[in-house]
């Protein structure tokens, strides 16, 4: 279909996967940059599964010997490390990099050279990380890394100091991709783009990127400290003379708010894939704002929830536990929100769709685990128990990867011009919230009858004998998560090269995105964009800039 | 349409999902607590705040089921009322932008069921986790993690040690008011029986205070919950609460056990005499000597963690 706002795209750009690599390592382009970044995260999903498999095989009977207990130990904090840092994080990042200059008519990010430099630290990273395998032994305190089992004097090995150096570096490249960001959204909107018209995705992007600017230098911090303590003979956290709780509040001054940099993007992508499917505008548009600085604010004054074990005084436990409850509040906004755009419409239940819904049914559940957990004397009983696994899971995948997906499917069409394989999409949902739950739901129960986490094996032989078959179920769910992913894969790789060529606005979008070609060329917009509305495909329709939404070719058709 | 035949699976698996979901809670509470992996509910301590955990459980359970309802049947409202395929051909959704009323009906809601939940956890908060402190108990045991097992001291001066798969209980009466210190001699180690009460972490550096009350005889198991190491996973531990009777014999055949042992006790440093070096630390744990100050307060200097501190009190 020819594009009223876009000509014909320079030949050059017209296919973006197969490009020389020499581009690949040199392009400043937010949306090569934005693909790799999202190709890393993708990679990295999966090597964090296949540890993740290996774990529950290790788990699925008592007593199994698979692998050997210090392994299991650099398995376990690989896949936390890999999971949260090099893959949801950098996923979104991606995504935010590719959708966040087109969402509001700018031609590239602020600094293309800081993305570009942000970008590359990250393969480093993991590198790094991974180095730890080969040079005797991974990291193996968990993704957490407490002292004193982190301290040189437990853990002599080098895959410590990999580990912080590493995620050192993840954090210079989180505060680099955190500026842009701002300096972007701040500076480079098209002309018309208000805040208060800024699509909800990007105020997503907003407050992540001000969550991970406060929060990033703390980490980096403690874990700098904690160099000094391996390498120069501080005893910042050390027990001979140390405190090794502080350690634990820097290291959750950044890791709680890191789960909200994990899933505000998954939440932004929500608001903007709801009201495309139900045909609504998203409901509550100021409150969805506010609950996102509500969010920002709150978790940022909750981090030691996560030591209710640690011996606080109950009062500084009182004001962690009912800032936490309050989190709920503005969560609950925007779940109601949700609910309330879809409410009424008319919803086309495309594979995106169903992601965001699959999103909606098992986050909910995280959520409310949640409020159990921050409950001081119940989670005395919960913390660091299965029960916490589940919980965490439920709103890191049950959140984040549920929206990622979404996002991923709701926007391949823009990426790379073409319509994922619609049944192999259905197949992958599907399987994936199957297994999900299958995997993950009775790990509360688990938790709850006393299965501590980060075992590399129950003994059985006094009461918890029935747990083998509870593991063993939990395992095999677990593989149909993995062939779902991999459905899931094979779809984009074989979509990317002969999925059906996808037009410029194959859903009926709302935002500018689609108002540009697929893939965008290589400035994004041959014309800068007009905007009067937070919905400026709509005016455009309304002005016939656009094919109205009636002669659509919609994706349904294109399976 | 492709409505149709996904609806019919929507309709099939999310029951089927619920139905799981049910089969097993049924299933755990037929297996009445016994180690089926199932128990959909916190256990019922078997003492006072082990128990009003358990109380604190089920009523943050009522808000919160009834939300989980509430919201996934909106869910399944939307999914099958509103689908386009269900909907008129030339039906046009409302165009509604928000409705102030509304939003300030769900900010004010769950603000008010937190501010309950808030409250209720406060109040288990203030009577439960101070008790420990203030108390005087009726047993002080003082309890040392270390990789990978735990030692036990009783006020009487002797001390149990635990270590492996198959661990030695710590042994207590019921009915008394039981005050453990927890105190860590390497890593940060966390003690958890699920079936008492809650748990707390032995932090190297300070005492953290937890208690017990145990209403009947009996025998739990729990574990470290902290990761500590490679032998993580063989922490193990084992709570026996014995009747006053039973616990006066254990009290007696440990103290002669340790009187039999000759004056190097298992649980102490070889004496001062014997120390091979000035520099060896006074390893005993400071629960050795019955009459040291049983505040919570951090412990005294010099608690080495040389390998000889660790090998007298294992061995």
């Amino acid at each position: 279909m020819a594009s009223v706002l876009a000509p014909p795209r320079p030949k050059s750009y017209d296919d973006t996967f197969f490009k020389p690599i020499s581009l690949w390592l040199t392009t400043t382009d937010h949306k090569l940059i934005g693909i790799m970044y999202m190709t890393t995260g993708m990679l990295a999903f999966v090597l964090g599964g296949i540890l993740a498999l290996v774990m529950r095989i290790q788990l699925a009977q008592p007593n199994l010997k698979v692998i050997d207990a210090e392994t299991y130990n650099q398995l376990l904090s690989a896949h936390g490390t890999t999971m949260i840092f090099f893959f949801v994080t950098i996923f979104m990042t991606g995504v935010a990099n590719y959708m966040v200059p087109i969402l509001i008519g700018a031609r590239d990010m602020a600094f293309p050279r800081v993305n570009l430099l942000g970008f590359w630290l990250i393969p480093m990273s993991i590198a790094i990380y991974y180095a730890g395998f080969f040079t005797g032994g991974a990291m193996d305190a968990g993704w957490t890394g407490y002292p004193p089992l982190s301290t040189k004097q437990f853990n002599p090995g080098l895959g410590v100091d990999l580990w912080a150096f590493s995620l050192i570096l993840w954090c210079v490249s989180g505060i680099m991709a955190s500026v842009n960001f701002l300096t972007t959204i701040v500076a480079l909107r098209a002309p018309g783009m208000k805040f208060s018209r800024l699509p909800l995705f990007v105020w997503a992007q907003i407050s992540t990127s001000i969550l991970l600017l406060a929060v990033g230098a703390p980490l980096a911090a403690a874990l700098f400290l904690l160099e000094l303590d391996r390498q120069a003979g501080t005893t910042f956290f050390a027990s001979n003379g140390g405190r090794p709780v502080l350690f634990q509040h820097l290291f959750w001054f950044f890791g709680h708010p890191e789960v909200y940099i994990l899933i505000l993007p998954g939440f932004g992508m929500v608001s903007e894939i709801v009201p495309v499917f139900a045909r609504k505008p998203i409901f509550g548009y100021t409150s969805m704002v506010a609950a996102l600085f509500g969010i920002v604010f709150l978790s940022m004054a909750v981090w030691a929830h996560h030591m209710f074990t640690v011996g606080m005084n109950i009062y500084v436990e009182t004001w962690f536990m009912v800032m936490t409850m309050l989190i709920a509040v503005p969560t609950g906004i925007k779940f109601f929100n949700w609910i309330a755009t879809a409410w009424g419409g008319s919803i086309d239940f495309q594979v995106p769709m169903k992601y965001v819904f699959g999103f909606m049914a098992t986050f909910l559940i995280g959520g409310i685990t949640g409020v159990y957990l921050s409950s001081v004397p119940v989670d005395t009983q919960l913390h660091q128990s299965y029960y916490v696994v589940a919980h965490f899971h439920y709103v890191m995948v049950g959140g984040s990867v549920f929206t990622l997906l979404a996002g991923t499917q709701y926007w391949f069409p823009k990426i790379t011009g073409r319509m994922l394989n619609k049944t192999l999409g259905e197949w992958s949902f599907w399987l994936f919230f199957v297994g999900f739950n299958g995997t993950f739901l009775v790990m509360h129960t688990l938790g709850l009858e006393g299965m501590a986490r980060r075992i590399y094996s129950y003994p059985g032989g006094f009461g918890e004998e029935g747990w083998g078959a509870t593991n063993m179920f939990i395992t095999v769910f677990s593989f149909v998560i993995a062939a779902s992913v991999l459905v899931f894969i094979y779809n984009l790789v074989v979509s990317w090269k002969h999925g059906p060529p996808a037009g410029d606005d194959p859903w009926g979008g709302n935002t500018l995105e689609w108002a540009t070609t697929s893939p965008p060329p290589p400035y994004n917009f041959d014309k800068v964009p007009v905007v009067r509305s937070n919905m400026p495909l709509r005016d455009m329709r309304a002005d016939g800039l656009r094919p109205p939404l009636e002669h659509q070719a919609l994706a349904s058709h294109n399976s | 349409m492709r409505g149709q035949p996904w609806l019919r699976r929507a309709l099939i698996s999310l029951p089927l999902v619920a139905l799981l979901g049910m089969t097993l809670a049924t299933a755990a509470s037929a297996a009445e607590g016994g180690g089926s992996g199932l128990s959909p509910i916190v256990p019922k301590g078997n003492s006072p705040n082990g128990r009003h955990i358990y109380d604190l459980y089920l009523g943050i359970s009522i808000p919160a089921i009834l939300i989980f309802l509430l919201v996934e049947g909106l869910l399944l409202t939307v999914i099958i009322r509103f689908r386009r395929s269900r909907q008129p051909k030339d039906y046009q959704p409302p165009q509604w932008h928000g409705h102030r009323l509304l939003e300030i009906g769900w900010t004010a809601g769950p603000l008010l069921i937190v501010f309950f939940i808030g409250l209720f956890s406060f109040i288990t908060l203030q009577r439960d986790y101070t008790a420990a402190a203030s108390d005087n108990p009726d047993v002080d045991i003082h309890v040392v993690g270390h990789q990978y097992g735990w030692d036990y001291t009783y006020p009487e001066g002797f001390t149990v040690s635990s270590e492996g798969l198959q661990p030695t209980p710590l042994v207590i009466p019921t009915g008394k008011l039981v005050r453990l210190r927890l105190d860590s001699k390497d890593v940060i180690h966390g003690f958890w029986v699920p079936d008492l009460a809650g748990k707390a972490d032995l932090v190297p550096g300070y005492q953290n205070l937890m208690w017990f009350k145990v209403d009947r005889p009996g025998e739990w198991r729990g574990e470290c919950t902290e990761l500590c190491g490679q032998g993580h996973y063989t922490m193990q531990i084992r709570v026996k609460a014995v009747s006053d009777a039973d616990y006066e014999a254990f009290k007696r055949t440990s103290l002669e056990a340790k009187a039999k042992a000759g004056a190097p006790s298992p649980s102490t440093a070889p004496s001062p005499s014997a120390a091979p070096s000035p520099s060896a630390a006074p390893s005993g744990s400071p629960g050795a000597s019955p009459g040291a100050g049983a505040s919570p307060s951090p412990r005294p200097s010099g608690t080495g963690y040389s390998p000889t501190g660790q090998g007298a009190s294992s061995s």
